[in-house]
């Protein structure tokens, strides 16, 4: 059965191509012109991928995806525009699972849904393993090996390897590996992140200062390479 | 107000006052000297006493003027003949020599005072010049900076002020057509003043050009129009202190003279004029940058779809297989990626020149602002060979990521525009004196002239470009802005025409509180 994505969007023009773009994927799509329809179309008939449009006329984003997360566990991804970084961060610690910034092609709008089409997170019962090129992070043994190699990793090391693991190819903000991390004592010494990533790159990446696995995302957090 | 003629009375009387003042005082002089000689005479026996009357004569010539010169060359003949030349006690004189002696000693003594009183004008005016030509080239150069019209009114208020010496407020007053005057009150204002000010500029033109106020509290002010080629521009209100006193005529009377002069000055300048289009600069300006924010909100929506559309296009079953169709749609996405990058950059000019840029600064790896960068131009670089020199071991960054990199990446964007397909393009990341230095070297056309220091400036295009590249001249600018907001300097460097360029960003490294222990934290 083909996945269900509801784009929800204000613009008539954008929901056109973005019906046409995924219904070439092969995904059905449903269309919702404002967010109390598209809320409301969630809420009858619950797809399997929401695209919502920040900037709707009668909701702010953080509110839909609040409404959104408050019942359902439907991946979000979120159309946004460049330098607003604060509000991108605040939507991913709301519940939304990516975000896309407009305007984009739209190879890379489906391959963000494909992510986040994924299981929401990455449990050690399902699939303990979880595979980024050479890297191997194994959820239940709580350890990572590269290339085969078993990787000696500190414990902070690994943890912000385990949240990014979890949250497989999609985005992290820095709040929630801190918070992960360091509990919530530390949420501004974002220094100390930035140190571990630091070392953390040195053992996996084969450039250090060009990562391939443990991507940035700048002003937002981190992700694993998809 | 007072009528003229009355004013003109006092100051004659005020004159006089003055010569006879200098005319007793040079005869003070004569006298002293006179006592003088008559004490060295009673000692030695003085033959030629007359010369020594030239002193007094040119201490009145260099401080009293003219006529007390005169006055002391007489009197310092007239005491020689009374003492020291027989008979003494008369000013009958005996001896023919003396007789001879005397006239050509008053005749020689004012042609010296003469003399003498022309060298303390030309003095006296030469300073005055000095310091004239220096409080004009300060006006003139703050005139120049001045890009409102309330910036050019302060100016002329404190440029008057400096140069009359006295409390000063500049009322502006309306633009022409406009039925009173608007009153720019950053000052406090007597009332009495402000409303005599009104009075004043709300006057039929030509019939009022001064007038004396009392501002209630005893001191007077002195309310004058500042007229430009084209008429009043605005009105001046001077605190000549304590009304009736003296010294508040004198001064009435100095003011008058300087604001004769500096009126004139300002004619010259055209200020009326550099006002107008001041006023008409500020509003287009606001015009501009409110245009400028809806227009580019307007054309950024389109694009969404344009560039949604194109690539869903391109990649459609359909068409994939065509090349002639795949390469459309590459122009159609490459044209809206610039015209994106445009609106972009209209929108940065816009935020920048109207709200300011306000960073939200963060620990960051330097090498992340510059794959971020990099990255986000995959397209544009392509064709480019980029070469990356960015060290594993340098300081964190507390920056706003996002501005560093936009500002990276339009360094980035001027590169590679610049520049042939296929050259090479060097980012790299060094330290240097407890600063981050990040660079984009390009093997471009490089930069002659004073392209170095104005290429940074808002629409600058380099001239042997201009016509061919296409460009707004804000990318730098824009570069620069978000990184002087960050903290840092922005440089250019080229050994000249077609031997490429050097762009850097210098971030001040600073050391987070608490590095060691994270670190130690782990293994």
């Amino acid at each position: 059965m083909s996945k269900a994505v509801l784009v929800i969007d204000d613009e008539l023009h954008i929901r056109q191509f973005l019906r046409a773009a995924f219904e070439f994927e092969g995904f059905t799509v449903r269309e919702a012109a404002n967010a109390d329809e598209g809320i409301r179309s969630a809420t009858l008939q619950p797809p399997d991928l929401v695209i919502l449009d920040l900037g709707l006329p009668d909701r702010d984003g953080a509110s839909i995806v609040e409404r959104l997360r408050s019942w359902s566990n439907v991946p979000v991804i979120v159309l946004t525009v460049r330098s607003r970084e604060r509000e991108k961060v605040r939507l991913l610690e709301l519940g939304a699972d990516d975000y896309v910034v407009k305007p984009f092609a739209i190879g890379e709008l489906i391959a963000r849904a494909r992510v986040a089409l994924r299981p929401r997170t990455a449990l050690p019962a399902r699939d303990p393993v979880v595979t980024v090129g050479p890297l191997e992070i194994n959820l239940a043994a709580r350890s990572g090996t590269l290339g085969g190699k078993r990787l000696l990793l500190g414990p902070k090391e690994y943890l912000v390897l385990q949240i990014l693991a979890q949250h497989a190819g999609k985005v992290v903000t820095r709040q929630q590996i801190m918070r992960h991390v360091w509990g919530t004592s530390h949420l501004d010494d974002t220094h100390y992140l930035r140190i571990v990533v630091r070392n953390l790159r040195k053992k996996i990446e084969v450039d250090p200062t060009r990562p391939r696995i443990l991507l940035t995302e700048l002003g937002i957090g981190y992700r694993l390479a998809p | 107000m007072r009528p003229q003629p009355n004013q003109d009375r006092r100051s004659v009387r005020r004159r006089i006052r003055d010569h006879v003042a200098g005319v007793i005082k040079s005869l003070v002089l004569v006298g002293v000297t006179t006592i003088g000689l008559l004490i060295l005479d009673h000692f030695f026996a003085l033959r030629h006493v007359t010369l020594v009357y030239l002193v007094p004569v040119v201490i009145a010539a260099t401080k009293l003027g003219i006529t007390p010169a005169v006055v002391a060359a007489i009197a310092g003949g007239g005491a020689s003949a009374f003492f020291f030349y027989p008979p003494i006690y008369s000013f009958l004189v005996e001896d023919p020599q003396h007789l001879i002696e005397l006239p050509l000693f008053v005749f020689v003594a004012i042609v010296t005072g003469h003399l003498a009183t022309n060298l303390r004008r030309q003095a006296e005016l030469a300073r005055r010049r000095e310091t004239e030509v220096h409080d004009l080239y300060a006006f003139s150069r703050r005139l120049a900076a001045a890009h409102t019209a309330s910036d050019i009114y302060t100016a002329i208020r404190e440029h008057l002020a400096a140069i009359i010496g006295r409390r000063t407020i500049l009322f502006e007053t309306a633009p022409r057509g406009a039925i009173g005057a608007t009153l720019s009150d950053q000052t406090k204002v007597p009332e009495l003043v402000k409303r005599a000010t009104e009075a004043l500029a709300a006057g039929r033109k030509g019939h009022e050009s001064g007038t004396v106020a009392d501002d209630g509290e005893g001191h007077a002010w002195l309310l004058r129009k500042v007229s430009g080629k084209t008429g009043d521009f605005g009105v001046l209100a001077i605190d000549v202190g304590q009304r009736g006193g003296e010294t508040a005529d004198a001064i009435m009377e100095r003011v008058d003279a300087v604001l004769g002069d500096a009126t004139a000055t300002l004619e010259r300048l055209d200020l009326d004029q550099a006002i107008g289009e001041a006023r008409v600069r500020s509003e287009t300006e606001a015009l501009r940058e409110a245009l400028i924010g809806s227009v580019s909100h307007q054309l950024r929506t389109p694009l969404v779809s344009i560039l949604g559309a194109a690539t869903v296009i391109s990649q459609a079953p359909a068409n994939r297989s065509d090349p002639r169709l795949a390469s459309l749609s590459d122009i159609l996405r490459n044209e809206v990626d610039r015209l994106n990058n445009d609106v972009q950059d209209l929108l940065d000019a816009a935020v920048i020149s109207s709200e300011g840029i306000r960073p939200d600064p963060e620990w960051v790896e330097p090498a992340d602002i510059i794959n971020a960068a990099i990255d986000r131009r995959q397209r544009l670089l392509a064709e480019y060979r980029v070469v990356l020199e960015v060290p594993d071991d340098l300081p964190l960054l507390y920056v706003d990521p996002i501005l560093v990199e936009q500002a990276l990446g339009q360094i980035v964007d001027n590169a590679v525009k610049y520049s042939q397909l296929g050259s090479t393009v060097t980012v790299g990341a060094r330290i240097e004196d407890a600063s981050v230095v990040l660079s984009v070297q390009d093997e471009g056309i490089g930069l002659v002239g004073d392209e170095r220091t104005r290429l940074w400036e808002r629409f600058f295009r380099g001239e042997r470009s201009a016509s061919n590249v296409p460009g707004s001249g804000l990318g730098l600018w824009i570069a620069k802005a978000f990184v002087t907001a960050n903290g840092g300097e922005t440089d250019a460097f080229s050994q000249g025409a077609d031997r490429g360029t050097v762009v850097s960003i210098r971030v001040p490294a600073v050391a987070p509180q608490s590095q060691e222990l994270a670190v130690g934290d782990d293994e």
